[in-house]
């Protein structure tokens, strides 16, 4: 990251907005006709990580691997089957989020925020702008009537839409515009954290470009915190301060965004980096890219010891019996993986 | 169907190395509403063996165009004018628009000589039918061969594009597959009756980077094998860079500037372009962290703009000129060429520096 953020966010000191301790999400599956209970996807089996004020902590990985059902836990769509998410709300105590029913869960909902992938389906087709926007502040009972339109108004001005667009239906918007409509509603209530589920996945590079400067500029703005889940490689260098790995439902590895990308320490993240296209058609024969074999395994029934080492290059026998544990190997940097430390692993650059 | 672009067009250009010759390609729909011009005036050509990618942002006419070739435009969707020449594997040369799309003849060269893979390959597979009926039905349409001879090409082509266990996956249903197993289905069904021209629509991105690093990778090798030439369409321009020889850049129904993929990327011309490289997020720009980011919206299809269709968004934008003057191809050299005013007036590129740089 740029030298102002190695003072500001990731400066260890501060106590951390949001904790995730050992968080399991497990989805039964059934079967037959009394609809029994024969199994469970473990989606999210005991991911930990903090996320820090004024900070973007990425969520990367392949389909599957978890990353969205954590953020689901986080925002509490789903009630997570164990662990803790520790919150620390403004001038009060930290509060587990994992433990509160629907109604205590409230004032915090106002402050953890998410932001959808699909533009199109995430905006109700027969509300108005004012109305998909103003909900929020409706139903908290913050502003009513013309101080409503006001706000929404702001809002708009706020994401880079025009106010007088605030009678307009979603029909009437591009993908881009609707994405920032989908900001504004999260901005009503003046979140600190903003779950952003793959929100520029669905854009268009150029489209992409204004929505990730949009995003940077409101953090600046608002000392915004952001989760930002999202499989793009190169969007997550662009904008996260620190990215964490997921792999069938787990962290494999978690650093600061300069660390992860030039010196990666789990064989899945150096995988990763290889495979992503690299824009100049000069370094096309440059590097070797490491071709992952197999599929990525099964949550409901994954393999023994490392959950990656039917798929990884350097796998030893180890690997098959023993579960790595999460290991902090530097300050702020952690690592599942038995042979961390003897690996030489490529990083983007090199490869490139 | 006038040349409007004299400049292009000499007689010499259709050698037999030319598999594919679009010219002034121009499909609409017509609603209700009124006419959209989805490709409108678009002109690229193929080689034997070669990867053309085509790339634009949503809306431009990337997919229009490619199954304008097919002809499996959707209604109202017409071929209003243009020519699509295609060398047929006999040596003939035909003109597919001029061709009834419901006819013997272009379902004759439909999965036999041009085929398609699509972007969703869990709702372009059948769920009714097997994997192996899907590929079988394709060699039986196509080749004078038994049921059981088809089978036996069916289990080899799966075995081609790298499916493990064939002769048991032969007998699975799409749904029973990953994304990425699905895919290579679906290429083992183009592929099956060995065609000259594939078109790739988009086929990777719905796919994760790991399992489109080996689908790209596994159409390049079954390419390097078979010979056949590759149309990818695709709006993510490292995969561009990846895989393309040629490229043709599309804005609103037109090809803005096409060229080999190294002019393309560090000697770009045409604003549009240009503008897009600098959308992308790269790894080496770690000094300026804000993206560069094209102005305004695309505009919406009724209301083309006049002259250049990108001049509203266009930093070097001339008055007077590119909001009435409809911008000519103009070649730059033997492949590059551009529809930009501010190259055909006299020749006198402006000094911009490199896009990568």
């Amino acid at each position: 990251m740029n030298s102002e953020s190695e003072v500001m966010p990731g400066d260890s000191s501060i106590e951390p907005l949001l904790e995730v301790r050992n968080l399991h999400m497990q989805f039964p599956i059934r079967r037959g006709a009394f609809r029994r209970t024969v199994g469970f996807v473990k989606a999210v089996n005991d991911v930990s990580f903090h996320i820090r004020q004024g900070e973007t902590l990425s969520l990367v990985g392949e389909s599957g691997c978890g990353k969205t059902t954590t953020g689901r836990c986080i925002v509490r769509v789903y009630e997570p089957t164990s662990g803790q998410i520790l919150y620390k709300a403004e001038e009060q105590e930290r509060i587990d989020l994992a433990e509160l029913d629907n109604r205590d869960l409230r004032p915090f909902r106002r402050e953890i925020r998410m932001i959808f992938q699909d533009p199109f389906s995430s905006l109700n087709p027969r509300l108005s702008i004012l109305q998909i926007v103003g909900e929020s502040l409706k139903v908290n009972r913050v502003a009513s009537g013309s101080e409503l339109e006001d706000r929404v108004a702001s809002l708009l001005r706020r994401v880079g839409l025009r106010p007088e667009y605030i009678r307009r239906y979603p029909h009437a918007f591009s993908g881009g515009e609707r994405q920032r409509i989908g900001i504004a509603r999260a901005l009503a209530l003046n979140p600190r954290l903003i779950v952003a589920d793959e929100a520029v996945s669905a854009l268009d590079v150029s489209v992409q470009a204004q929505i990730l400067n949009l995003l940077q500029d409101l953090q600046e703005e608002l000392n915004l915190t952001y989760l930002f889940i999202a499989h793009d490689l190169s969007v997550v260098e662009h904008i996260s301060h620190r990215v964490a790995v997921m792999y069938v439902g787990k962290i494999v590895e978690l650093a600061t965004t300069e660390d992860l990308f030039t010196n990666p320490l789990h064989p899945y993240t150096e995988a990763l980096l290889s495979a992503v296209p690299k824009p100049d058609p000069r370094l096309r024969h440059k590097g070797v890219r490491i071709r992952l074999e197999g599929e990525v395994a099964d949550p409901s029934n994954p393999p023994s010891g490392c959950y990656f080492h039917p798929r990884c290059p350097y796998a030893e026998d180890r690997c098959l019996h023993e579960e790595p544990a999460v290991r902090e190997i530097e300050n702020d940097r952690w690592v599942a993986c038995h042979f961390a430390e003897e690996l030489d692993l490529r990083g983007f650059e090199a490869i490139g | 169907m006038q040349p409007t672009h004299t400049r292009l067009d000499d007689p010499a250009k259709t050698d037999s190395q030319t598999l594919l010759d679009v010219k002034d390609l121009k499909t609409h729909f017509f609603t209700d509403e009124g006419v959209v011009k989805a490709v409108d005036g678009v002109n690229l050509s193929l080689k034997r063996g070669e990867t053309l990618c085509v790339v634009g942002e949503s809306g431009c006419g990337k997919s229009v165009t490619a199954r304008s070739i097919l002809r499996i435009v959707p209604n109202p969707g017409q071929i209003v004018s243009g020519e699509i020449n295609f060398q047929q594997r006999d040596g003939e040369a035909i003109d597919l628009a001029r061709m009834n799309p419901k006819g013997r003849e272009i379902r004759k060269i439909r999965g036999g000589e041009i085929s398609m893979i699509f972007q969703e390959p869990m709702s372009s597979l059948s769920p009714v039918h097997t994997i192996g009926s899907q590929i079988m039905e394709a060699i039986l349409l196509h080749l004078p061969v038994s049921r059981q001879e088809a089978r036996k090409r069916a289990v080899s082509m799966l075995d081609l594009v790298g499916i493990p266990r064939p002769s048991e996956q032969l007998d699975a249903y799409s749904f029973e597959l990953s994304g990425g197993m699905r895919q290579r289905a679906m290429i083992a069904i183009a592929l099956a009756c060995e065609p000259q021209l594939l078109i790739a629509d988009e086929p990777t991105t719905a796919l994760d980077v790991t399992t489109q690093a080996n689908i790209l990778d596994l159409i390049r090798d079954l390419q390097q094998d078979s010979g056949m030439a590759v149309l990818f369409i695709t709006h993510d321009l490292g995969v561009v860079a990846e895989i393309a020889d040629e490229v043709v850049v599309m804005y609103l129904g037109r090809d803005v500037e096409s060229g080999d993929v190294d002019a393309i990327f560090h000697d770009a011309k045409h604003p549009y372009t240009r503008a897009l490289l600098q959308s992308i997020p790269r790894y080496d720009s770690r000094e300026n962290r804000r993206l560069y980011s094209i102005k305004g919206t695309v505009p919406h299809p009724f209301a083309r703009p006049h002259g250049c269709p990108f001049h509203p968004r266009c930093d070097d934008f001339i008055a007077e000129r590119c909001n009435s003057i409809d911008p000519p191809r103009h070649k730059l050299s033997q492949s590059h060429s551009v529809r930009c005013l501010l190259y055909s007036a006299a020749d006198e590129a402006p000094p911009k520096e490199d896009a990568l740089s």
